[in-house]
């Protein structure tokens, strides 16, 4: 077992060494830098361009040196010192501006993985087990809607039926009495009232397709001798289905559990900024927008890492529970 | 709009000649000031100053609009999470040596009590109110304004380059300390667009760096104390980093985000633009204006701005009341239906905003194209006069702006002084047989497609770039103008981009031709004739060798006659000193502009607008802006709440 995880562990470092060129090379793909996108915004406010401020932005921030020179210089930044460097547009080092909204990314994606599964896995396991029932239909029907609904647009009939019906304040995750208040009970009310929204919108889709996983596999488990042997041996039908099929229906789900890491950062950028979430969705299509290079490369270099020890985890998870993978 | 000219003799022209004489028109002073109920508590318990104390010795008098308002209440309105630090700048720091009045017609006194120009346009004295204090308390005078220019315009480590509106001909401005409250700012040669220029917002540079504070900051003042400095602060590398994290020349996020920087603003910042979820404003007890009554401005408590994401959003707390004002990113006709439906529950109304720039669609051919074909097809007036009138303009703005707008070329605005019928409508009739008239005697060879050939006998193709831009559905109307041009034999290849790789190709001059929208529709014509002559300035790039000429006669290309005519024909305007002259020699440079041809309009533009919480008194319906005469900074420290909001 700690022979497998060490191979993973050596594994990862090559990957995460070409990742982090490959991101550096991405950003720098698109034509022009970050100062290009602050003249077009000087422009739009009718102040002048001097070529010669420009130049002299593009010396301070290293813009002009060559991309391999611009790579080596970030990357040693993180493997000496943990400095990320700075984002050119908000003047302030990038893991500050990291750290500040990866909180409540977490927070969002653990209370959506908590509610996905708590409802995907009932239905899913009702579904196989009750198959072509009414229950089942509805079921599979909602399941491919929800799938087939963009989560944008769920985000903005959602907010609009909240708003306009119910009077709610959408969007952000707290109303504006607690947005700048300390920690109380009256803001962690606030927080759950806001919260429960983007929660249901970014889980529906994922919930659709962890429903119909979890329905297919079941099924799949459940035709198998071993099911018919227990149920001959007399073992009560609950019991029977708990304790076996579903366990082995869980496993990919299992798998699927290291994708949530990398989701953290990434996931439901579109809903994020669509309802104003203060996670790092919004955060990293600014940056991208910027061409804030260093804030946009350091948020997809997380996001790699956190995929590559997400893999690791669902690995180790798969290994624990299932114990054909150990023994491959 | 009834402005009460209260106040008549405040108001000074913008060609002055002579100071204008306080003495004469001394308005009677109020010697009774009065201030918000929110600082009474802080005055009594000595932690202020009593607000006579705090005023300067003779305020800043506001024309009110609608009258004298009362205090309290709190504007609640909006900004994008990201990137729209200038809404802040727009709505809350416009405070200026002079400024425009709120018709766009004037410029007055403000920070400076009076101020005086020279005869030949090359000298100009500002003379400052005696007793302007910072929002911490500290006297601003003429030390503020020198260590602008010596510590910070002329550093060439800060300015690497010099700001062109203190700039002429290539030299920076020379200004002198006269007394503790006189400055002069000196040119080498006229500039006698010095003072509209700096009663637009970029016009603030002298006014922003608080010596007292700032100082600390600076290499020259504080040698010893700055690495101690750099080592708390680790974004910062060296003493220029940490300057320039503390103010910013361009208002970018640092000055947003340094709560310490006193400013002259009417509010000042108690959440930065920062983290968290909204942007808080509270007001300025320094601040420097008073109303007719002799009450201290702002009426209004304080400001939020909530951080949101996406415009949509915006719209929808808008309609559900959320907003007692909002103006950017949703007054376009996007959002328009929806916000008109939400009025009722949203309790706000329309205001119209007259952000009229010269033409919202504007076909630029690169006259200075590195292809030597293209460049003289280009270059020749008729081929140009026979693009524009092979153009269905009522059909594009019909299918593509649902009626709104008026086929022009780019021109200055009917309701405008400097209107001209004919620069505006030439060659606008939409005439195919007559441009295809014209086209047969410069491109009369045609290939089996029915495309015209150039003279080295290949098809004559031009190579479009199209960004969807400004929310004006570039795309379309493009896909329009390339079909009317195939019916004329011209052959347009849409290439559509973003604007970054545009800002690239026109460094290169890389471009055959692409579409745009163009300023001058208003006033800020007279400073920033960018449309209407090879000019350098930003995102205009029809002729970009010429404009390089035209700044520094040692680079670009120089122009044909008449182009240096047209050119001239500016310069003449920079050197008026009165108002009328200079206005006769604007429109004899817009007649010449005009004459040249040099780029097709598509549509004149319609209002804008923007809503506003329907309690808001003092609130001008159809202010006049631009993207340098920011809104609504000027007039909002006199809007007032009738009614409580929440």
């Amino acid at each position: 077992m700690l022979r497998y995880i060490l191979k993973r562990l050596v594994f990862a470092i090559p990957t995460l060494f070409a990742v982090s060129i490959i991101a550096f090379i991405i950003i720098q793909l698109p034509p022009g830098d970050y100062l290009t996108t602050l003249m077009a915004d000087w422009a739009s406010q009718g102040g002048a361009v001097e070529a010669g401020t420009v130049a002299a932005m593009r010396e301070r921030y290293g813009l002009d040196q060559p991309i391999y020179y611009q790579y080596y210089k970030w990357i040693w930044g993180i493997l000496t010192a943990g400095d990320f460097g700075i984002s050119f547009e908000l003047g302030k080092p990038v893991t500050e501006l990291i750290w500040n909204r990866l909180g409540f990314s977490l927070l969002l994606s653990l209370l959506t993985l908590c509610f996905v599964w708590a409802i995907a896995i009932p239905i899913g396991i009702l579904s196989a087990v009750r198959q072509y029932s009414i229950s089942d239909y509805t079921a599979t029907f909602l399941a491919f809607f929800f799938l087939a609904v963009p989560d944008f647009l769920m985000a903005l009939s959602a907010m609009y039926v909240m708003s306009a019906w119910f009077g709610q304040s959408v969007g952000g995750l707290f109303s504006p009495d607690y947005v700048d208040a300390g920690w109380s009970f009256g803001k962690l009310v606030d927080f759950a009232r806001h919260v429960w929204l983007p929660v249901v919108v970014i889980g529906l889709g994922s919930l659709a397709a962890l429903v119909r996983i979890m329905r297919a596999n079941l099924l799949d488990e459940l035709s198998k001798p071993y099911v018919t042997t227990a149920r001959a041996k007399g073992m009560s039908e609950l019991e029977l289905l708990i304790r076996y099929p579903v366990r082995l229906a869980l496993n990919p789900l299992i798998s699927t559990l290291g994708w949530i890491l990398p989701a953290v950062i990434s996931g439901e950028i579109i809903v994020s900024v669509v309802m104003s979430l203060p996670t790092t969705g919004p955060l990293l299509l600014r940056a991208l927008l910027a061409q804030d290079m260093y804030l946009a490369g350091s948020l997809i270099l997380l996001i790699s890492v956190l995929t590559i020890i997400g893999t690791l985890i669902s690995d180790i998870l798969l290994a624990l529970t299932d114990p054909r993978i150990r023994f491959q | 709009m009834g402005y009460q000219q209260k106040l008549r003799g405040l108001v000074v022209s913008t060609g002055l000649l002579t100071t204008v004489l306080w003495g004469a028109t001394l308005p009677a002073w109020a010697t009774d000031y009065k201030q918000a109920p929110m600082l009474d508590e802080q005055v009594k318990a000595g932690k202020l100053p009593a607000v006579a104390e705090r005023l300067p010795e003779h305020p800043y008098v506001e024309t009110m609009i609608d009258g004298v308002g009362k205090y309290g209440g709190t504007l609640r309105t909006t900004i994008l999470a990201n990137g729209d630090q200038y809404n802040l700048t727009r709505t809350i720091a416009n405070e200026l040596l002079v400024r425009w009045d709120p018709k766009w017609q004037k410029v007055m006194p403000s920070l400076a009590e009076e101020f005086k120009a020279s005869d030949d346009a090359t000298t100009y004295t500002f003379k400052l109110r005696k007793g302007l204090k910072w929002s911490d308390g500290q006297p601003f005078n003429a030390d503020d304004i020198m260590f602008w220019y010596e510590d910070v315009f002329m550093n060439s480590a800060l300015s690497p380059a010099k700001n062109p509106t203190f700039t002429v001909a290539g030299k920076p401005v020379k200004v002198t300390k006269i007394d503790d409250l006189t400055v002069e700012f000196k040119f080498e040669s006229p500039y006698g667009l010095f003072i509209q220029q700096l009663a637009y917002g970029q016009g603030h540079l002298p006014v922003i760096y608080p010596k007292h504070y700032l100082k600390q900051f600076h290499d020259k003042y504080n040698k010893d104390g700055i690495p101690a400095l750099l080592k708390a602060n680790p974004a910062a590398g060296d003493w220029v980093a940490l300057f320039n994290s503390k103010v910013s020349l361009t208002f970018q996020p640092p000055f947003w985000q340094n709560l310490a920087l006193p400013t002259l603003n009417p509010w000042v910042l108690t959440v930065p633009y920062a983290d968290s979820e909204r942007v808080v404003a509270t007001r300025n007890p320094y601040y420097w204006k008073v109303d007719t009554a002799g009450n201290q401005l702002p009426y209004i408590d304080g400001i939020t701005w909530a951080k949101l994401d996406d415009p949509q959003l915006m719209a929808l707390k808008m309609t559900s009341g959320e907003f007692d004002f909002a103006f950017r990113h949703i007054n376009n006709s996007t959002f328009k239906s929806v916000l008109f439906d939400g009025q009722q529950t949203g309790n706000y109304k329309f205001v119209d905003v007259k952000d009229l720039p010269a033409n919202d669609a504007v076909i630029l051919l690169n006259l200075n194209s590195t292809d030597p074909v293209k460049r003289k097809i280009f270059q020749n007036k008729d081929f140009r006069i026979a693009l524009s009138q092979s153009i269905n303009r009522q059909e594009i703005i019909d299918l593509v702006y649902v009626g709104q707008g008026a086929p022009a070329q780019v021109a200055v605005q009917p309701e405008h002084e400097l209107f001209n019928e004919r620069e505006a409508k030439q060659y606008t009739a939409f005439d195919p047989k007559a441009s295809a008239a014209i086209l047969d005697k410069i491109m009369p060879k045609k290939d089996a497609e029915g495309y015209r050939l150039d003279e080295s006998g290949k098809r004559f193709t031009i190579n479009f770039m199209v960004a969807d831009v400004f929310g004006l559905s570039y795309p379309d109307v493009m896909q329009m103008v390339q079909k009317y041009a195939k019916e004329v034999g011209i052959d347009i290849q849409l290439r559509t981009t973003d604007r970054a790789r545009l800002n690239t190709m026109w460094a290169a001059n890389e471009q055959d031709a692409y579409i745009w929208n163009c300023v001058g529709g208003l006033s800020e014509v007279y400073t920033d004739p960018r449309c209407y002559m090879p000019f350098q300035k930003a995102d205009i790039f029809f002729a970009m060798k010429w404009s390089e000429w035209y700044s520094n006669h040692a680079t670009g290309e120089e122009p044909p006659e008449n182009i240096k005519a047209l050119m001239a024909a500016y310069d003449k305007v920079n050197a008026a000193v009165t108002d009328d002259d200079r206005r006769q020699k604007m429109k004899d440079f817009l007649n010449q502009s005009a004459d040249n041809f040099l780029n097709i309009g598509i549509s004149r533009p319609m209002p804008k607008y923007m809503m506003t919480s329907k309690n808001l008194k003092n609130v001008v319906n159809g202010i006049p802006i631009t993207g340098n005469l920011w809104h609504p900074a000027p007039t909002l420290t006199q809007w007032y709440f009738d009614k409580p909001t929440k």
